[in-house]
């Protein structure tokens, strides 16, 4: 029957695809609810600048993909983490109160990965206090991850939505940054000048 | 027609050997590959439909057996929480969405147009986009499991865990858009099975002759074309809110999360019955012929399909008596919920009547649907339990509601399908199935079924919870665990065996003649399997059991051209001629319409542009499709 075989033929054509994604799946990494401790050990040996700007993250970070920054759970749970560290408090919605905005394309200490997760374990002058003691290196990773891709340039397709919750600005997939940044600099931070 | 013109060939004028053979060159397929692809004939889709069902059937009831390795002892580590939410979601959303909603259709797809006496389903090309979209949908859901971006939210995905801010990812997104190609494609049967009953019947055949699995099949796509929307605005909402940051299901922003129960189930009770009634429809048609004698009650039990599609609207707030909902409301559902049961029960004393005043032939098709009567009845009881407020109060969200609702669905609707399988495969093949194999399948799967499933409604009221993957070993659900595990391989040999059974039966069966049953309904009448033109001469009706009445020879009707094709319209409720109406050629359009939809759906999983850049592609597929051909059916 010709169309027993056109099935067939059909089969030959879809089977490689699944098997190919099969095969991806497997190799990718898994969710995994929580990282395995060797690894998180190995995070805090992330090296840092003198000066407390910039740095190296640990090698285990890049061989486990960059998870932090990349992954649509890890940033999830980073945002979940700036609510439930009180963040807004001082930095608000992202657009900063007390503290920096971190959508004005300003970062004080620079926007790598590694500054930003110095910042919240170590804390910094004029206010920022650290939370080496009250959260693990894990969800200071998270946390990190997650306020760099607030002041994404570009939107991520792993970036968070929005919450359940007052609606104040663009959500993080929707990339805020890109849009505040037409408008000029937003924040308490007049004195910084313009978005460079 | 101008007088000047030829008149066009009719098959008034041949011997039947020539009407024959013009009309198989008329409605030969196409062959090779592209020919497959193009394929337009209800037969050729319905056995893919089928076939495809089929398979993710095999594929849920893996991930079935998964959980119940995961489950059969306490603190069992075979399967983390994260990949266990993921094959419970997959489990539901595989069975529900592409298996039992499809395999009705399908069903239909193949059934309902040899039933009512016609050459090919009304919107054979529309038919064809269902099927693809549907297995397109398919790929979809499983490729992304295997990617390990499954779903995980449940085959519900109630907000706000499938929200945007509890369900990071595309997993929620991969449901929700499963979920609009599965809808695509059921509503693209649906109005197709509706035009075919109503416009496409052999004329006679009055609405009190329409056979009881076209009746049923009737209500269903009614019920498809009523339900359906309610879930395909619940999921495009849900993608809404979670990508462009919509507000429906968010409260502080005047959104409402209990918003989507009520869409979800709005369209979720009602797909109950939409996998129920085809099972009703496959029971009665089954029935008569192994009794021997015409279904009991054929009005009682239109009125009662009927009757239960109407009142499958009224009653989704039973699913919600948890959500904390005014006290009239909750009552209101309760007594509606319970009313669902008369129209049951109707349906459950004719079918004992037929039994009780046949001869009853035990063959496998029987078997099966005794099965059903037993096993449907333990869970319709358990339903009349589950639908009072304070008995589900206490029970909801634990294993007995599960135990309830694999008593409906497999009880229901899967015990009923596999006996139609028995019945109907020597018309889809030409082959019988094995007789021996067949009982054997019956008794592993009712045996296997009632001792895996039953246990569960104790372990529900003894305090298990739905949906976890593991419990602690102080728990009394131990022992009960492992003996539900260990009969769920009672049951999967059994369905393991009917797949055998099929598979070989296919190859090597007996030969089977046109009516190996003696059934009474028009199928039957026509060669195993049927030619792509159906009947050789349209038949006509004149009374509800043709076959039987009419003796050796069907009276038919004539006067259809033989240089294009040609079926009967005739009027809805009388059966009476009224046209003749072209029936359209292969065209590979629809494939590549419903190419250009996933393109379309899958993309805008990832971006809203998706549905503006991805428009154009599919636009440009659907004007191909609807181009003139300059085949003689374009004519008016």
């Amino acid at each position: 029957m010709n169309a027993v075989k056109g099935r067939t033929v059909l089969f030959v054509v879809i089977a490689p695809f699944v098997l190919t994604g099969a095969a991806l799946g497997w190799l990718r990494e898994s969710r995994s609810y929580r990282t395995a401790p060797p690894v998180t050990a190995e995070l805090e040996t992330s090296r840092l600048l003198p000066i407390g700007i910039g740095g190296a993250p640990a090698e285990v970070y890049f061989a486990s993909g960059s998870v932090y920054e990349k992954d649509a759970y890890n940033l999830s749970q980073g945002k979940r983490l700036y609510d439930w560290f009180g963040c807004p408090a001082c930095h608000g919605d992202g657009r900063g109160k007390n503290g920096p905005s971190f959508l004005d394309g300003w970062w004080l200490y620079g926007p790598d990965m590694v500054s930003i997760m110095a910042s919240i374990r170590n804390g910094r002058p004029h206010g920022m206090p650290a939370f080496r003691d009250r959260m693990t290196e894990e969800q200071i990773w998270q946390l990190a991850g997650y306020v760099e891709t607030i002041g994404a340039y570009k939107a991520l397709i792993a970036a968070p939505s929005r919450n359940d919750g007052i609606h104040t600005r663009p959500s993080e997939n929707r990339a805020p940054a890109v849009i505040l940044f037409e408008q000029g600099p937003v924040g308490n931070r007049r004195e910084q000048g313009p978005t460079p | 027609m101008s007088e000047a013109q030829s008149v066009p060939p009719s098959d008034t004028e041949f011997e039947d050997g020539i009407v024959e053979e013009r009309l198989r060159r008329l409605w030969a397929r196409r062959r090779g590959f592209w020919g497959a692809l193009a394929a337009v004939d209800h037969k050729v889709i319905g056995r893919r439909y089928i076939a495809t069902a089929f398979v993710f059937l095999g594929l849920g009831g893996l991930l079935a057996l998964a959980m119940r390795l995961q489950l059969a002892a306490p603190e069992a580590r075979f399967i983390d929480a994260d990949r266990y939410n993921q094959i419970f979601t997959m489990h539901g959303t595989t069975m529900m969405f592409l298996f039992a909603v499809p395999v009705m259709e399908a069903m239909a797809v193949y059934l309902v147009p040899l039933m009512v006496g016609t050459r090919n389903i009304a919107f054979p090309r529309l038919n064809a986009f269902s099927y693809w979209t549907y297995v397109l949908g398919g790929i979809l859901l499983w490729v992304a499991f295997a990617l390990d971006v499954g779903p995980d939210v449940g085959w519900f995905a109630y907000v706000p865990l499938a929200g945007p801010e509890f369900s990071p990812g595309k997993r929620a997104d991969i449901w929700a858009q499963m979920i609009t190609f599965t809808e695509i494609a059921a509503l693209s049967v649906a109005v197709g099975i509706v035009v075919t009953v109503f416009k496409q019947r052999a004329p006679g055949m009055t609405l009190d002759r329409i056979p009881l699995f076209v009746w049923a099949m009737l209500v269903m796509a009614f019920l498809v074309i009523m339900a359906m929307p309610a879930i395909m605005l619940a999921s495009t909402t849900l993608i809404l809110d979670r990508l462009v940051e919509t507000q429906f299901y968010n409260p502080a922003e005047g959104g409402d999360s209990l918003l989507w129960q009520h869409l979800f189930w709005f369209f979720g009770h009602p797909e109950v019955y939409i996998i129920f009634l085809p099972a009703v429809g496959m029971v009665s048609t089954i029935l008569p012929t192994f009794c021997g004698r015409p279904v009991f009650g054929y009005l009682a039990l239109v009125m009662a399909m009927i009757a239960t599609g109407v009142l499958s609207f009224g009653l989704w707030v039973h699913h919600m008596f948890t959500v904390g909902l005014p006290r009239l409301g909750e009552s209101f559902f309760t007594a509606s919920s319970m009313s669902i049961a008369i129209p049951a029960g109707i349906q459950i004393f004719c079918w004992l009547a037929t039994l009780w005043d046949g001869r009853p032939r035990f063959q496998t098709p029987l078997l099966f649907i005794i099965g059903f009567i037993i096993t449907f009845v333990m869970g319709g009881l358990t339903g009349v339990m589950v639908a009072s407020v304070p008995l589900d109060t206490q029970v909801h969200d634990s294993y007995f509601v599960i135990a309830h609702f694999h008593y409906v669905l497999i009880g229901g609707a899967v015990f009923p399908l596999l006996g139609a399988i028995y019945y109907w495969f020597p018309k889809f093949t030409g082959r019988m199935m094995s007789e021996r194999a067949g009982k054997w399948a019956f008794g592993l799967i009712f045996v296997g079924f009632h001792m895996t499933f039953f246990p569960m409604h104790m372990l529900g009221l003894m305090g298990m919870p739905r949906r976890v993957y593991t419990y602690q070993p102080e728990m009394p659900w131990g022992n009960i665990n492992l003996f539900v595990s260990l009969s769920s391989l009672i049951l999967a040999s059994g369905f393991l065996l009917f797949f055998i059974d099929v598979v070989r039966s296919y190859r090597r069966g007996e030969e089977a003649g046109d009516n190996p049953w003696g059934a009474s309904t028009l199928e039957w009448a026509i060669a195993s399997p049927p030619p792509p033109y159906n009947f050789r001469r349209i038949p006509v009706v004149e009374s509800r059991e043709p076959l039987w009445d009419c003796g050796e020879t069907l009276p038919v009707a004539s006067g259809l051209r033989l240089d294009r094709r040609e079926l009967i319209v005739t009027s809805v409720v009388q059966g009476l001629p009224e046209a003749r109406e072209a029936s359209p050629q292969e065209c590979i359009w629809p494939f590549w319409a419903a190419l250009a939809t996933a393109f379309l759906l899958i993309w805008s999983i990832f971006s809203p542009w998706a549905v503006v850049w991805g428009s154009i592609p599919a636009a440009a597929a659907l004007i191909a499709w609807f181009w003139p051909k300059g085949t003689p059916e374009d004519e008016g």
